[in-house]
């Protein structure tokens, strides 16, 4: 009998199969090119920095439900020594077969260091010690909390055979450029289609990838390339989310990661005065967006401009209701007087503004949406008079960059990722070179509590400090937050792969369910 | 009487040298006069928040710009400069792009102008008949239709409800095929781009030659042809619709010149990766040595056929060579 029960474990234990190796996964993106795969020739956008993310690893990485072990098995932080201190996984290897060690670490400290790196501050890094083949310790000059995010999770470890040679990194374009210790090999990038190949690194140290080769596709429509079976994984609208469900599909929703904001240029009259910034906010009526221009699918966001699903996302955040009455009492109490024919107007002059407008939407993609005809309306409702300006992308930025601009609709994701992005997104000291950061710098407290905020190491404090910028964001009204659209994508299940959308985004707060470790379980 | 003739040759070569001066300068210029630039557009929405020192740094490098000496220079040892997103030589993204855009083009306008030829003279030779009435109010219809409405319709049809013909691209990228299958492949995603261009094309050149061949038909040298009992399909072609033709080379000739721009709504639509998708994204990029690049190639392009056109009228009318 136990003979025969051992027997049947045995049959059974034998016939469970290994996960299936499949031989190739095609993903669909809109514009294609995103530059070449390394840390000094993709382009800044997240799709450019996932591109890179296959063929190069980082410390730690992130999943859907926060950091997991990268090219570091384990970490901590030492406050007494100021330091964080890494073991790396002693089965790393650089695609070329070397070991990857803890002096590939140093190195890339000194590194980008020497050759700054866009997507990463080291300004609060002194430097980094090898205390073992696998054991480094990065010590700070002061604390800086965004470190594991901003550091750990998004800078890619270079190998040090290979760069320690090169001067020009942004010229060097060599096969070697390409060799990292992520879990693919990049084998080619075609300019003129917009495609990239990848093949499979099966001596990763979390495992052999399970697709044998990782190919991107340049799609105009994304949804048809995946309805015909040309691609496997693909960004889609909401509406398309049922219909793609009962052809088979699997739909995934990422968290509120990206916001539209109406931008303000608080430098000039009357939109200097926070009274007029909050009529404005009273006059709009951010439900009516999203169910016009949307279709119904978003959110209503937090004024305070953190994500409603972010960890230090405040609650008590003032609100403000859709409420033309009192809008009209606001601006009322700035000197203008209803005319005749309902307009407002001081000194004899109708208040006129311009609202510029484009098409962005989440990761950078531009479609068309009617968000600038309903505030227009909105607006117009409570007496002023607007001129609605539809300008492409790079233009709108522009004008916004140089303060051409009264009003503008924008947006940008990061705001489920450490809030570090309220920095960037409000002061002008972080975000000078931002066309989405408000930039703006005229309340001090807010100021003070910015920069208070990176330092603090310790969370529950941290949080404290995230919660009342909320607050003061929302009173100030810098930008005023719109609605959070729906962001979804869909992908073939029969593939066998799981694609999800990453906690706080890949990396820095990319919402793009691109995911390495999808590939890796 | 000679030097004559090579006073109107040398003149003629002169002015189509001007021509291409004032093309090289407008190339030079006109795109830098696009509001934005490179370092607003790659960066000012990315993650990478650049300080104002940063922003500055950028700002200064990818201003500096050769002056239009050292640009004409440059083209003359065939150096079009080096894209700043592609970081590649502008000339080398061009030839890349340029074959499927000849293919995707070239093809539309062959078989378009063939179709529109034969389909025009026919129906004037069957005039006030019931398939010419029919055929020149479809026509009509179609010539009124933008392109991105017919290529946007045909990709629901025949892409996404039939499953027939893929959605985007010029073939399966980095599948291991056959040289004959890897063909049909470049076929199976050329039909729904050439449909939506030759859909385009058509009806224009249908309506042109009808039109020409109306008024050929009522000529003397036609009625003496007829009276000479000659073939009808003699009379038709051999007679009526050679001297229809002219308008259509002239308009072949000008489509042609304006390939890249023509093709452009059409190569967006499908990712097709000819000029059109490269001009679309160098303009969202502010890629501005890009751009001057494929607005140059493309000038230099209309040029070049007027240049050519000017010759084949001389071979398809002899009236033509005599008058010169």
């Amino acid at each position: 009998m136990r003979k025969t029960l051992m027997a049947i474990w045995l049959v059974l234990a034998l016939s469970v199969p290994a996960a299936a190796q499949i031989s190739e996964i095609r993903i669909a993106d809109t514009t294609g090119d995103w530059g070449y795969p390394n840390a000094f020739r993709h382009y800044p956008r997240g799709p450019g920095y996932v591109r890179m993310s296959w063929v190069f690893d980082t410390l730690v990485w992130k999943d859907e439900n926060g950091y997991v072990p990268g090219l570091a098995r384990t970490w901590s932080f030492y406050p007494k020594i100021l330091a964080f201190a890494f073991e790396l996984h002693p089965k790393a290897k650089w695609h070329d077969g070397r070991a990857v060690t803890a002096d590939d670490v140093v190195f890339t400290i000194s590194y980008f260091k020497k050759h700054p790196y866009g997507w990463i501050s080291l300004d609060h890094v002194d430097r980094a010690e090898a205390k073992g083949p696998h054991q480094v310790v990065i010590r700070l000059t002061k604390p800086y909390a965004p470190f594991i995010s901003d550091v750990g999770g998004t800078m890619p470890i270079l190998p040090r055979h290979i760069w320690e040679k090169v001067d020009q990194p942004q010229a060097f374009d060599a096969p070697e450029a390409f060799i990292g210790s992520g879990p693919y090999r990049f084998k080619d990038f075609n300019k003129a289609q917009g495609t990239y190949l990848y093949e499979a690194f099966a001596d990763h140290h979390l495992g052999r990838p399970r697709a044998e080769r990782l190919i991107y596709v340049r799609s105009g429509k994304p949804l048809v390339s995946l309805a015909t079976g040309e691609v496997d994984l693909a960004n889609i609208q909401p509406e398309m989310a049922e219909p793609l469900r009962q052809k088979g599909m699997a739909i995934i929703q990422d968290e509120r990661g990206w916001v539209k904001k109406l931008m303000i240029n608080h430098k000039k009259p009357p939109f200097d005065d926070r009274r007029f910034r909050q009529a404005l906010a009273h006059a709009l009526n951010r439900q009516e967006i999203i169910d016009r221009s949307q279709r119904g699918f978003g959110t209503p966001a937090s004024y305070g401009l953190l994500s409603l699903d972010h960890e230090m996302y405040n609650p008590d955040t003032p609100v403000y209701a859709h409420d033309p009455e009192k809008a009209r009492a606001l601006i009322a109490g700035l000197g203008y007087t209803k005319g005749a024919d309902g307009i407002l107007q001081r000194e004899g002059r109708p208040l006129k503004v311009e609202l510029l407008s484009s098409h962005i939407t989440v990761g950078g993609q531009s479609v068309a949406d009617r968000d600038g005809e309903v505030i227009k309306k909105q607006l117009e409702a409570v007496g002023l008079v607007v001129d609605l300006v539809n300008l492409e992308q790079a233009t709108t930025d522009s004008k916004v960059k140089n303060w051409g601009f009264d009003l503008a609709v924008s947006g940008h994701g990061g705001i489920s990722g450490d809030a570090r992005i309220l920095n960037e997104m409000i002061s002008s000291q972080f975000g000078a070179g931002s066309v989405n950061s408000a930039r703006y710098d005229a309340n001090l407290e807010l100021a003070r509590l910015l920069d208070a905020q990176i330092p603090e190491m310790d969370v529950v404090k941290r949080k404290l400090l995230v919660q009342r910028i909320q607050v003061f964001h929302a009173e100030d009204l810098p930008a005023i937050p719109l609605y959070h659209p729906q962001s979804m994508a869909a992908y073939n299940p029969q593939k066998g792969i799981q694609w999800f959308f990453t906690r706080g985004g890949i990396s820095k707060g990319v919402p793009i369910p691109q995911n390495k470790m999808a590939l890796l379980r | 009487m000679l030097s004559g003739e090579w006073n109107k040759r040398w003149t003629g070569i002169a002015v189509y040298l001007l021509g291409a001066a004032v093309l090289i300068y407008l190339s030079y210029r006109l795109p830098a006069l696009l509001p934005g630039d490179f370092v607003t557009a790659m960066f000012a929405s990315s993650h990478v928040t650049l300080t104002a020192e940063q922003d500055a740094q950028l700002r200064a490098w990818y201003s500096q710009r050769p002056d239009f000496g050292q640009y004409l220079l440059g083209l003359l040892r065939l150096d079009w400069g080096y894209s700043f997103a592609f970081l590649t030589p502008v000339s080398r993204l061009i030839l890349e792009a340029l074959p499927w855009t000849l293919l995707l083009a070239g093809s539309a306008h062959a078989l378009s102008m063939a179709l529109g030829f034969w389909a025009g003279v026919e129906a004037a030779w069957r005039r006030g008949g019931r398939a010419e009435k029919a055929a020149v109010g479809l026509m009509t219809v179609l010539e009124g239709l933008p392109e991105i409405a017919t290529g946007v319709a045909l990709l629901l049809v025949f892409a996404l409800h039939a499953g027939w013909f893929p959605a985007s691209g010029a073939q399966t990228v980095y599948a291991r095929l056959s040289l004959w299958s890897w063909m049909l492949d470049v076929l199976h995603h050329l039909a729904l781009p050439l449909a939506t261009l030759v859909l385009a094309y058509l009806p224009g050149n249908f309506l042109l030659t009808r039109a020409s061949m109306v008024m050929v038909l009522g000529e003397p040298f036609v009625q003496t042809a007829r009276a000479k009992g000659l073939p009808p399909l003699r009379v038709r072609y051999g007679h009526a619709a050679r001297n229809a033709l002219l308008p259509m080379v002239t308009r072949f000739g000008l489509r042609i010149a304006f390939m890249v721009t023509g093709a452009l709504v059409v190569e967006t639509i499908h990712s097709y990766p000819g000029l059109g998708t490269l001009l679309f994204n160098a303009i969202a990029k502010r890629d501005l040595p890009l751009i001057q690049g494929i607005v140059l190639f493309s000038s230099l392009m209309v040029l070049a056929v007027n240049v050519a056109l000017d010759r084949v009228y001389g071979y398809i009318d002899p009236r033509v060579a005599h008058a010169r």
